[in-house]
């Protein structure tokens, strides 16, 4: 074996009543998971009972210590992200059950193990200085869901802001305006919850959105609908490929929003029309809309009581298709009245 | 019933099919792996062994909804006469397409009474 063996660093961080420890020897390790978690960084845990994510760099693959039992089953396998759709984490996978361990191979790039039940991931990356950030930080994000959903937190595929206490989610896939709508309702003063995967909670009464604040990547097509992306400095809107990203703070008069009750669920798509029109889902359509953004059949308890908060979030929201048209600074104009309706 | 993760409905394996002469003396249940909300009328159901998730309409949520593992299928058929306006062996045909349906994709069980 031939792992990397370098003094270990541990980072720690609270999310919503769950702590977290993250360990690693590997700067280039560190970076991406300090900037996806910035805003639940703690310098102590008081809580018990933390998850606990290691991940390690390998200089190849024989060097991962992974062991298959001969009942393990595979569970799915792609080409695509196994979760959200990101570009740069279109990977070969393959997902594995082997006894309570949930194995997520991305072959040449590494393997995730994630046990559940221990609270526990371990991330093997081979030769980390050659993948992507944004790599990185997904397949952290992977192991740390499939963790946090066994706690009652559970992630979406949306953006999401809240206003005077009411959530709006924005859900669907890349290319269908999630990402622009989203920043024409945050340049109007909605505040921010995530742009890629808020998390959810059966709150008792309720389904709550809690904020995941992370940075916003943006297409050069994005870029181009809003002044101020377009005569933004590097600094503060940073180059990359195929998208660049901002901190929200950084460019609005905006701040991270409460955890809240979400009112209302957008699913956009865009169309050649001078304006945008909002079409009513019936909820059954929007819950079938919503489930392949949320759930991943893994663990069969864990998503059948997944199952259940998605269903009552969809109950508790007005679902919307939004035909999403050249109108788009104007979106403010068509959502906000019919969040005002819900807050009466 | 849609399936939006299968467009083309199964054949029906002649094993699975009901009974046309058992009809008061099958029960029906869910199958364990099958979590089911209803939703304005309608229901979505997924199943749990699979991933797959199904959404089924007015007519198919009433069925399901008396899917409990105490209804005959002749139960369930008198029910949908009383509840529908639909001649009789039309609403025994669709109850029964859908039942074959059901349980040919794991979400039915099928039992004597």
């Amino acid at each position: 074996m031939n792992v990397i063996e370098k003094p270990m660093t541990e980072y720690l961080f609270s999310l919503y009543g769950t702590p977290m420890r993250y360990t690693t020897a590997s700067p280039l390790l560190a970076a991406p998971v300090n900037e996806l978690l910035r805003h639940f960084r703690r310098d102590s845990l008081e809580e018990s009972g933390s998850l606990t994510l290691c991940f390690r760099a390998v200089q190849e693959r024989a060097d991962i210590p992974l062991t298959i039992s001969s009942s393990a089953r595979q569970l799915s396998a792609g080409t695509g992200a196994a979760v959200g759709d990101r570009p740069e984490t279109g990977l070969p996978h393959e997902v594995i059950q082997d006894g309570r361990r949930l194995i997520a191979d991305f072959h040449d790039a590494g393997v995730l193990v994630i046990d559940s039940v221990e609270g526990r991931a371990d991330g093997y990356l081979i030769k980390p200085e050659t993948l992507h950030p944004n790599l990185i930080e997904y397949l952290f994000h992977l192991g740390l869901i499939e963790l946090l959903r066994r706690r009652g937190l559970y992630t979406i595929h949306a953006t999401a802001l809240e206003k005077h206490g009411r959530g709006v989610l924005i859900s669907g896939n890349s290319g269908r305006g999630k990402t622009t709508s989203f920043i024409s309702l945050l340049r109007s003063g909605y505040r921010y919850l995530s742009d890629d995967h808020p998390l959810i909670r059966d709150a008792g009464t309720h389904v709550e959105v809690l904020p995941f604040p992370i940075k916003i990547n943006v297409t050069e097509a994005t870029i181009a609908f809003f002044p101020e992306l377009r005569n933004a400095p590097d600094h503060v809107l940073h180059p990359g490929s195929p998208k660049r990203s901002f901190h929200a703070e950084d460019l609005y008069l905006t701040s991270v929003g409460d955890c809240c009750q979400p009112a209302m669920v957008l699913f956009p798509h865009i169309v050649d029309a001078p304006h945008s029109h909002l079409e009513l889902l019936p909820k059954s359509r929007a819950l079938e809309v919503l489930l392949p953004q949320a759930l991943l059949v893994y663990d069969p308890e864990v998503a059948r009581r997944e199952f259940q908060v998605l269903a009552r979030l969809v109950q508790q929201v007005d679902c919307y298709r939004l035909h999403f048209g050249r109108d788009i600074l104007d979106l403010p104009k068509l959502i906000t009245p019919l969040l005002e309706q819900k807050r009466g | 019933m849609a399936d939006p993760q299968q467009a083309t409905p199964p054949s029906i394996a002649s094993e699975h099919a009901v009974d046309r002469t058992m009809l008061a003396r099958s029960i029906l249940r869910p199958s364990p792996d099958v979590q089911g909300t209803s939703m304005e009328g309608e229901t979505v159901l997924l199943d749990l062994s699979t991933g797959r998730y199904y959404t089924l309409n007015r007519l198919g949520s009433v069925i399901w909804e008396h899917c409990t593992g105490h209804s005959t299928i002749s139960d369930i058929h008198a029910v949908l006469c009383d509840r529908f306006e639909v001649a009789s062996e039309r609403a025994l045909d669709d109850l029964v397409a859908l039942v074959n349906q059901l349980v040919q994709e794991g979400l039915l069980q099928q039992e004597g009474r």
